[in-house]
């Protein structure tokens, strides 16, 4: 997995690419959840990710929990096919 | 229900038990769900029931902390449109009893893997594992 984080309009968006399993997802809530514990807004941009497991989806609850604590904004963006797809699946939990 | 008559099939390939053995398990199935012909979803489905499973045996069944040459086999084989997948290692014996996904209302990080292999398979059956293996996971699904 690769990242970059784009700063617009004092938003963070946080473009992920690759595949999101448990041995990357460390990676990706290393990468995401300082931004929300600083009390930004951030936009996670899912386009390039070609799979994701429940670990990456773990990540995603995490951000979406902690910025209802921070009263932040959480946003997932052009959600990839596959990724919608688990989404979806755990969607019962979200 | 598939209406294509799947070929028999019987393939097997032992990871190293860590969670970097994870995509090569992902390659794995991949590689033999082409030969058998499964369409594109379900293919997506079964290698992500499949990685959950393995990743339960790094996270659970090992706790994050096998030996750098432990082992785990996956074997998947088809019979008569019936694929199976079993799962062997020398971990922690399992407890079926405490295998579960979580409540739904239950909203917290971790727990989804269970839930997506019930979701995706037919069956999950823990089986007694033959020496030298301790758990013997076996998912079924009707093609």
């Amino acid at each position: 997995m690769t990242y970059k984080v784009e700063e617009l309009n004092n938003i963070s968006i946080v473009h992920l690419n690759g595949e999101i399993d448990m041995d990357v997802a460390d990676k990706a809530r290393q990468t995401i959840l300082p931004l929300i514990e600083s009390g930004k807004s951030v936009q996670v941009n899912l386009s390039k990710v070609d799979y994701m497991d429940s670990s990456g989806i773990s990540v995603l609850i995490e951000g979406k929990q902690l910025a209802e604590k921070k009263s932040t904004k959480f946003e997932l963006i052009e959600v990839s096919k596959p990724v919608e797809k688990v989404l979806s699946m755990a969607r019962k939990f979200l | 229900m598939s209406e294509i008559a799947h070929q028999d099939h019987i393939e097997k390939k032992a990871f190293l038990v860590n969670s970097s053995s994870l995509k090569d398990v992902r390659v794995f199935c991949r590689e033999v769900f082409e030969k058998l012909h499964i369409q594109e979803d379900l293919k997506d489905e079964l290698v992500l029931a499949i990685a959950e499973a393995a990743q339960n045996i790094v996270k659970h069944a090992f706790k994050n902390s096998a030996s750098p040459t432990e082992l785990m086999v996956v074997q998947i084989s088809c019979e008569n449109n019936k694929l199976q997948i079993a799962f062997y290692d020398r971990g922690t014996p399992v407890d079926p009893k405490k295998v579960k996904h979580r409540e739904i209302d239950n909203v917290k990080p971790g727990g989804l893997g269970t839930f997506f292999i019930q979701e995706i398979m037919d069956a999950v059956e823990f089986k007694d594992g033959k020496k030298p293996w301790i758990n013997h996971l076996v998912l079924t699904k009707q093609l």
